[in-house]
């Protein structure tokens, strides 16, 4: 039994007709809000797990709403926008938000996007501060710092091994460039992000090795990274 | 710039002093305030009458001037509709933002207040002197005719003179009073006055280009007579009706010229331009030459000359000026002004400070030669040598001086002291100043004269030399100037250039402001701005900048306006469209009338660079924005075409959904989703483009780019082909798969779906699209390739082109909007890439396009 629930912030009907048919359908719990500050009450009276936000609100920005909500709330935020500026997904994400969908988006990515938050949520409850991280073949020891893939150990430079877990302590988590780079080097400056991807790109190869290993991290191109839970 | 309309002038004109000019004016405005005009008064004068008390307590004031001045600042902060002001020729108070009061009048009529002032025969500049010699009285507040003239109404108040005197009999004013003659010669001349102004404002209503054949042209010079000659000769321009010149030929005297002398000849030039004259400077040692030769380029008919000038400067035997003058242009009109009055003794001063300086350099230089010389003559008398030698030797000696000092006074002294050294050293006896032969006296008179006149030469070629290299830099830098502005392109550049050619010939600091829509651009400073400058106060010289850049004139240090500013100030304009404000710094004392002269060339020059250069901007951005609204037009047509097609099925296949779905079997169902969803994949294809389209400004397209993983743009490009490229394998190649590129992802992600779109959609079912990454040379190249039917070459050229579609089939049947592969190119080219396309061997089409490599540095 499902007993998510969740709250579709959209102006527009037909989208959130569509949204919450499809919640329906998959057995969510959901209650709505056509605009920011109906969002911020409905946000604080119930409590959702996870908070569907559209950007382009009649009345606030989408951006404000999310920082109102992060005043108090942890709760998991996907922004859906139908801008196709990146600029306005990564204030969003960098705001607080955790996910993103951009319009038009099927069923199928809406309900995927829900099902990694979930999964996300269920790990943040009983991890804690765990000594060691496993994803898969991935498997990191935080206490002696170092990273296997399945029996052996990963040959990672210090960076490389920064970034690993960077993404492993997030997984699920869509981590913005200048975020990455913030934590990483401490400033997030264009050559970062040179850097950041050659980086990422040697990871990557010694994480995903052959055709058929399954994908651990992915680029969001103009946006930045996420690691994703393989089952 | 905003035009307002202009404010009305009203002058109370009248003859005399306690005529009721004052009472005229105010009865007339009460008029004007009973039919609700805001009236204000601005000033009235001191010696108001009992009935203008009355009559002043009817009306409002500004601010709380009402003796000592019109306060324009609150005067144009308040705007009555109508202002009126005592005494239109007064000077202001030291300090104020303009010398005159006619000055600040303009100002209030240029910002559209209406102004009422009263004025006496004897303000008017060009009646100065007639009135003055009637009265007796000179005043120094005159105003030009101009302001007068061009008064759009001049309402004369007039009284008999013997009713004046009877008026007057009993008052304080008595003893002021003039005599009846007096009096009626000075309402004769009012009176004339303002039917010659009536005459010649219905002249100039019935032609335009009112000027006669006559031109004008009076001689300017330092001499404080010449003034009254100016007048006069302003006074025949209008008399005339004629063009009106004032020349001034500036000698190689001048340079050395007395600071008070260089003064007055500016007040009389300025004089001359408020008479409404054309100042011009010309070059040479010979006055009347000069003159005659200006004289015929510019077909001047009458010369006015006054007769000081025609004594002054020949006195040695030659022929005065005005005959010299007659005898080289016999068909014109010469006017001699006589001058008796004021400066008999009158002669340009030099200056005294420079001689003063050379003094001791020039005594030492003359010493030296002389020594030489004398030194030269010995050993050619100890050798035997003649006394001829020895007197081309001191010849020699003089005419070297001459050369190496800087006045001929050197020289003269030189030859005497070579005369007397040659009787004391070289002729019998020895060592005595006797000379015994009787041949002697001529010799040494020979001696000196040839030596002086030898000198003389010398030092008038060197002048002349130095006066053409002058005139010489001065045209070399006005030539310089036009080639560097037609040079320049933007207007930085034309700044810059004017700037150097200003500093080239003034050697002065400047500073030029730009005019930014109708604001004054941050100021831009040329020459070093040393510490040592106390009295530079930033907020005094942009208030000034700001009122030149407002008002067209020039204003600052020099000037009637805000003459406490450290710079003077000139507009940088085409008639009336000032493209911004130059500040020439004025420590080292105005400029000189042919600087000036040429400054203002330059400034033109420079203006209509900025305006040209404007034009050229606006007429581009005509053209690009005709560009971009066909573009416009063009998508719009052929969308609004090709949008229905998709939409149609759309909405077709809902509604029969919705009306009898039900009846449907399972197969029907699912062919009719998977139409919609392949048109709603289409029309999202289509607005993606669209999108990036409208990104395209004038064929060029704004980019955000970063460093970026090749690999990860095709991956993501490969991700959002829609279902249908999965029934064709899309293979990916990385030859190099770690090339980072500098790029705005978007887009190319766009380039490379949209090659990979088209590969599959010209292809049928089972093919392979071919993704390849590699790098070849600085760039990193991307091909495309399918193989399919390929693309026939005489298409080839044509498939970027917009709206371009092609002749083969598309799979699906669909026409294609003809802009994806047109978006590809703009965007690659945007990058700095190329596009191109080819043949795939052994069938199919290769689209390939490269990027620009990136080189990054790690930071660990």
């Amino acid at each position: 039994m499902n007993k998510v629930q969740i709250l579709v912030v959209e102006d527009d009907a037909p989208v959130r007709s569509l949204i919450t048919t499809t919640l329906k359908a998959h057995d969510y719990r959901f209650a709505t809000a056509v605009n920011g500050n109906g969002a911020i009450m409905e946000a604080a009276s119930r409590n959702p797990d996870i908070i569907l936000l559209d950007l382009g609100l009649p009345d606030m920005d989408g951006v404000e709403v999310i920082e109102r909500i992060r005043n108090w709330s942890n709760v998991p935020i996907i922004v859906i926008s139908a801008r196709s500026e990146d600029s306005d997904k990564i204030d969003a994400l960098d705001a607080g938000a955790d996910d993103y969908l951009t319009k038009p988006f099927s069923v199928d990515e809406l309900l995927a996007r829900l099902r990694v938050t979930r999964r996300r949520m269920a790990l943040m409850q009983n991890s804690g501060q765990e000594a060691v991280f496993v994803n898969g073949q991935l498997r990191i020891d935080f206490a002696s710092g170092c990273a296997y893939l399945g029996e052996e150990e990963m040959h990672l430079t210090p960076m490389e091994y920064k970034l690993l877990c960077l993404l492993a302590r997030n997984t699920g988590k869509v981590l913005t460039h200048k975020f990455i780079t913030r934590s990483v080097w401490g400033s997030s400056w264009k050559n970062d992000v040179g850097s950041l991807r050659v980086f990422m790109a040697t990871l990557r190869k010694k994480l995903e090795k052959g055709e058929g290993s399954p994908q651990y991290i992915q680029t969001h191109i103009g946006i930045g990274y996420r690691m994703v839970r393989v089952e | 710039m905003e035009k307002e309309r202009k404010g009305q002038l009203k002058i109370f004109f009248s003859y005399a002093e306690s005529i009721g000019k004052t009472a005229a004016m105010l009865k007339a405005a009460q008029g004007q305030q009973a039919q609700g005009l805001n009236v204000a008064v601005g000033c009235i004068g001191a010696r108001a009458s009992e009935d203008v008390v009355l009559l002043l307590r009817e009306f409002d004031r500004i601010g709380q001037a009402d003796r000592d001045g019109l306060d324009l600042d609150q005067a144009l902060k308040k705007r009555p509709d109508l202002i009126l002001i005592d005494e239109l020729a007064c000077s202001n108070r030291q300090g104020s933002r303009h010398r005159k009061r006619y000055q600040d009048i303009d100002e209030l009529l240029k910002s559209g207040i209406d102004v009422y002032t009263t004025v006496n025969v004897g303000n008017i500049e060009s009646l100065h002197d007639t009135v003055a010699d009637i009265t007796g009285v000179r005043t120094w507040e005159r105003i030009p005719d101009f302001v007068f003239d061009q008064a759009d109404q001049v309402e004369l108040i007039d009284m008999e003179p013997g009713e004046l005197i009877e008026r007057l009999k009993g008052s304080e004013e008595e003893d002021s009073l003039f005599t009846m003659e007096q009096l009626t010669a000075l309402r004769e001349i009012a009176l004339r006055r303002c039917a010659d102004r009536v005459k010649r404002l219905a002249r100039r209503q019935q032609k335009r280009g009112f000027h006669t054949d006559e031109h004008i042209l009076v001689c300017l010079s330092s001499a404080p007579s010449n003034a009254k000659i100016i007048r006069t000769a302003a006074r025949m321009a209008r008399a005339f009706n004629s063009q009106f010149t004032a020349l001034f030929v500036e000698t190689p005297d001048f340079k050395a010229a007395a600071a008070q002398d260089r003064e007055r000849l500016r007040a009389n030039e300025n004089l001359a331009e408020q008479l409404g004259a054309h100042i011009e400077t010309v070059y040479g040692e010979d006055v009347p030459y000069q003159i005659a030769e200006f004289a015929r380029l510019f077909g001047i008919t009458k010369i006015v000359l006054g007769r000081s000038v025609a004594a002054r400067k020949y006195f040695l035997g030659k022929m005065p000026l005005t005959e010299q003058l007659i005898s080289y242009v016999p068909e014109m009109d010469i006017h001699i002004i006589p001058d008796q009055s004021t400066d008999k003794g009158y002669r340009p001063q030099k200056a005294k400070s420079r001689r003063g300086l050379n003094v001791v350099e020039n005594t030492a230089k003359s010493g030296c030669i002389l020594t030489g010389a004398t030194a030269l003559s010995l050993g050619f008398y100890r050798l035997g040598f003649t006394e001829a030698n020895i007197i081309m030797v001191y010849i020699l000696g003089v005419l070297l001086t001459s050369i190496v000092t800087s006045h001929q006074i050197y020289s003269l002294v030189s030859s005497i002291a070579s005369v007397f050294i040659f009787n004391f050293l070289f002729t019998h006896p020895r060592f005595s100043l006797v000379a015994y032969e009787t041949g002697y006296p001529v010799t040494f008179v020979v001696l000196f004269l040839t030596a002086y006149i030898t000198g003389t030469l010398a030092i008038r070629y060197k002048e002349q030399a130095g006066q053409s290299a002058k005139i010489a830099y001065r045209t070399k830098i006005l030539f310089d100037t036009n080639q560097l502005l037609s040079k320049a392109g933007s207007r930085a550049e034309i700044i810059q250039a004017a700037a150097k050619q200003i500093r080239k010939l003034l050697d002065r600091k400047l500073v030029i402001f730009e005019n930014v829509d109708g604001q004054l651009s941050r100021p831009c400073f040329f020459g070093e701005r040393s510490a040592a400058e106390p009295s530079f106060h930033m907020e005094k010289e942009l208030e000034t900048a700001k009122w030149v850049m407002k008002n067209n004139h020039m204003a600052g240090a020099g000037t009637d306006t805000l003459s406490d500013a450290c710079y003077t100030y000139l507009a940088l304009r085409v008639s009336d469209r000032v493209y911004g404000v130059v500040g020439i710094e004025a420590a080292n004392g105005p400029l000189d009338a042919a600087e000036h002269g040429i400054l203002l060339s330059i400034l033109g020059e420079c203006a209509l660079a900025l305006e040209n250069e404007k034009n050229v901007r606006e007429k581009e951005a005509a053209a690009v924005l005709a560009e971009s609204e066909q573009l416009r037009a063009n998508l719009l047509r052929t969308i609004s075409h090709d949008l229905r097609t998709p939409l149609t099925t759309i909405l077709g296949n809902a509604s029969s959904l919705i009306s009898n779905g039900d009846s449907f079997d399972r197969e029907t169902k699912r062919r009719i989703y998977s139409d919609i969803y392949d048109d709603s994949m289409w029309l999202i294809n289509l607005v993606e483009n669209l999108l990036y389209a409208t990104r395209i400004e004038g064929g060029r397209m704004s980019l955000h780019t970063s460093t970026e993983l090749l690999s990860d743009i095709i991956e993501e490009a490969i991700k959002h082909m829609g279902r249908q490229a999965a029934s064709r394998r899309i293979k990916v190649i990385h030859e190099d798969d770690m090339l980072l590129v500098r790029a705005d992802a978007k887009l190319i992600v766009q380039v490379i779906a949209n090659m990979v779109d088209n590969g599959v959609k010209y292809t049928e079912d089972g093919m392979t699209v071919t993704v390849t990454a590699r790098k070849k040379g600085s760039m990193a190249e991307i091909l495309v390739a399918d193989n399919g039917n390929g693309i026939p070459d005489r298409e080839k050229k044509h498939v970027f082109e917009k709206f371009y579609c092609g002749s083969s089939k598309i799979a699906d049947n669909r026409r294609s909007l003809g802009l994806g592969l047109f978006l590809c190119k703009a965007i690659v080219e945007a990058h700095g890439g190329t596009i191109a396309v080819g043949d795939h061997e052994p069938k199919g089409a290769v689209f390939s396009f490269t990027l620009p490599l990136e080189e990054v540095t790690l930071y660990e």
